[in-house]
């Protein structure tokens, strides 16, 4: 039985390294540096990774002040009954499904930032960051308010009875000492955003392009993930366009991965 | 008096911060039931759909996904179960405790598209099941294996050390040990882990939405080689073709259940947590 679950994960890395030699072998490092990507003629998945990070550290950069706000005030100043009030809401907002969120972002989200920044389409990399910031909230506050909460009471009690505030205590005690677990935390909400498809592939615009200026970010845009769901349906089995594909899958793998080994490395759950 | 007004004022804003997340979840339930309330009858639970989604219900797309998260439950439960025991009872090496735990761990984070990908390959592919209602089922069976196990495991290690004393002092083997006194002392855990996994699988579009669904045409699937329609393609294929309003009030009535469901399974889990572990820590 343990052994089952060892194959299944060995078994996704093989295959999407084996599905996507070919298409390495054609386009050498250019696939991950160029960014032309034309059906038949040539793979080059720059603008999807650019794409990927782009939403990422928007939805970061977006939801960070909520997520450890969120965290400071649930874990150090609310009392047991409110904090078990906000981690159930962070769980069912962690349950919603991604469709949801993606219709909620299609049918609304999208049009607000339209007319709220003046544009002609509101699908753009800027909509899926917003969304994913939203959806990646959960996660980020559940595990960083474990990490300040798992700092123990006497730190507390003795900034405390040095005649600090509560929050000068918060300040110079408990979140110095929380801060590889909140790291871990942002690593591992970086890896959930890196990999949602549904949300994404509905507000992104979906434009294999990196916008010019590279920050101009109220343009359409495409990330790794969404890519995969608009393009695997019609391409499986349809030789070099597969395989790029497959390539996309395998440069998500390594990425999210690498975000994750290191979120649960901080979190001190796993050790190497 | 300074402190006081740094104090207050950092309290404040700490305060605005945190309810934001709460207002988050509000104003998503308050937009769903808002925009798919006028969709919901007797008559749109109970029907088939009709004219691509634009006319008639969603009852087969409601029990298609039902029966993905069922299977997918069904077929997780035992390995999930033997993988918690593996690692608890009987192995006593560290490395082996070390790689399991990493590979589950990784097997969570896994964005899904890759185990619909992957899942396509080896099942659809190599196993031959095609695009159909077992292929769905077993991509989902493996992408809910982590929530299922790590709730297991933590209620196995939850069991107070006297009961297994207990239990072995009365001289029982590994088996009957496992039997007559872990199973009882962490039902709950497979419980609270069986419903998050199916409020997972529910939740999930994008491992199944090429390797399991079909949009119309299939009511029920007659054989495990059938494809099943689901909420979640449902509400995508709505999403993305639809021009007419008669259409995304479809898609949002089919969002408003698919909610609901989730909704209640996560509720129900809840209740059985003696102790708050969050599936979004995971």
């Amino acid at each position: 039985m343990a052994a089952l679950s060892v194959v299944c994960a060995g078994t996704i890395f093989l295959y999407l390294l084996r599905e996507s030699a070919p298409v390495f072998f054609a386009e050498g490092s250019g696939f991950l540096t160029r960014s032309d990507w034309w059906v038949g003629e040539s793979y080059g998945a720059g603008s999807m990774i650019f794409g990927s990070f782009m939403v990422t550290g928007i939805a970061l950069i977006i939801i960070l002040p909520f997520a450890l706000g969120g965290a400071v005030f649930t874990s150090e100043f609310l009392s047991p009954r409110w904090r078990l009030v906000i981690k159930s809401v962070m769980e069912l907002l962690a349950g919603v499904p991604g469709i949801v969120y993606g219709l909620l972002g299609m049918s609304m989200l999208a049009v607000w930032v339209k007319s709220g920044f003046g544009l002609i389409d509101g699908n753009t990399i800027f909509t899926a960051g917003l969304l994913l910031g939203i959806m990646i909230l959960p996660t980020i506050i559940t595990l960083s308010e474990d990490a300040l909460r798992s700092v123990p009471g006497e730190y507390r009690e003795t900034a405390l009875a040095l005649g600090l505030t509560r929050i000068e205590m918060v300040w110079s005690t408990v979140i110095p000492q929380a801060v590889p677990g909140i790291i871990g935390a942002i690593f591992l909400g970086m890896g959930r955003a890196m990999g949602e498809t549904i949300a994404v592939m509905l507000v992104i615009g979906g434009l294999d392009k990196i916008p010019a200026p590279w920050f101009d970010v109220f343009q359409a845009g495409q990330s790794i993930p969404s890519k995969l769901g608009r393009e695997a349906a019609e391409a499986i089995g349809s030789g070099l366009h597969w395989n790029a594909l497959m390539g996309l899958g395998l440069t998500l793998f390594l990425v999210v991965m690498t975000l994750s080994m290191a979120g649960n490395m901080f979190l001190k759950r796993v050790r190497m | 008096m300074k402190r006081e007004v740094v104090e207050k004022s950092a309290l404040g804003v700490l305060a605005i911060l945190t309810g934001t997340g709460v207002l988050l979840l509000l104003l998503i339930l308050g937009s769903v039931i808002w925009k798919g309330g006028p969709a919901l009858s007797w008559e749109f639970l109970f029907e088939a759909s009709s004219d691509f989604g634009n006319a008639g219900g969603i009852y087969y797309q409601t029990v298609g996904t039902l029966l993905l998260m069922l299977g997918a439950a069904l077929i997780s439960m035992p390995i999930a179960l033997g993988t918690a025991l593996y690692l608890t009872e009987y192995t006593q090496s560290e490395t082996v405790k070390k790689v399991l735990r990493n590979l589950i761990y990784s097997l969570n984070a896994m964005p899904t598209i890759l185990f619909g990908l992957v899942g396509y390959l080896f099942f659809g592919v190599f196993l031959n099941t095609g695009v159909s209602w077992l292929t769905g089922m077993l991509i989902l069976a493996v992408m809910i294996l982590p929530t299922l196990q790590v709730s297991i495991q933590e209620a196995i290690e939850g069991i107070p050390e006297k009961y297994r004393e207990t239990g072995m002092s009365l001289g029982l083997d590994h088996l009957a040990q496992v039997r007559s006194v872990i199973i009882p002392h962490s039902w709950h855990g497979m419980i609270t882990g069986v419903l998050l996994g199916l409020a997972r699988a529910a939740g999930e579009t994008a491992a199944i939405m090429f390797t399991a669904t079909t949009f119309s045409g299939i009511l029920l699937p007659q054989s495990w080689a059938d494809p099943v329609p689901t909420l979640q393609t449902h509400i995508l294929v709505l999403a993305q073709d639809a021009v007419n309003s008669a259409a995304l009030t479809k898609a949002w009535g089919a969002a408003l259940i698919l909610l609901f469901i989730v909704f209640i399974l996560i509720s129900f889990s809840f209740l059985l947590r003696g102790r708050l572990k969050m599936e979004a820590e995971l």
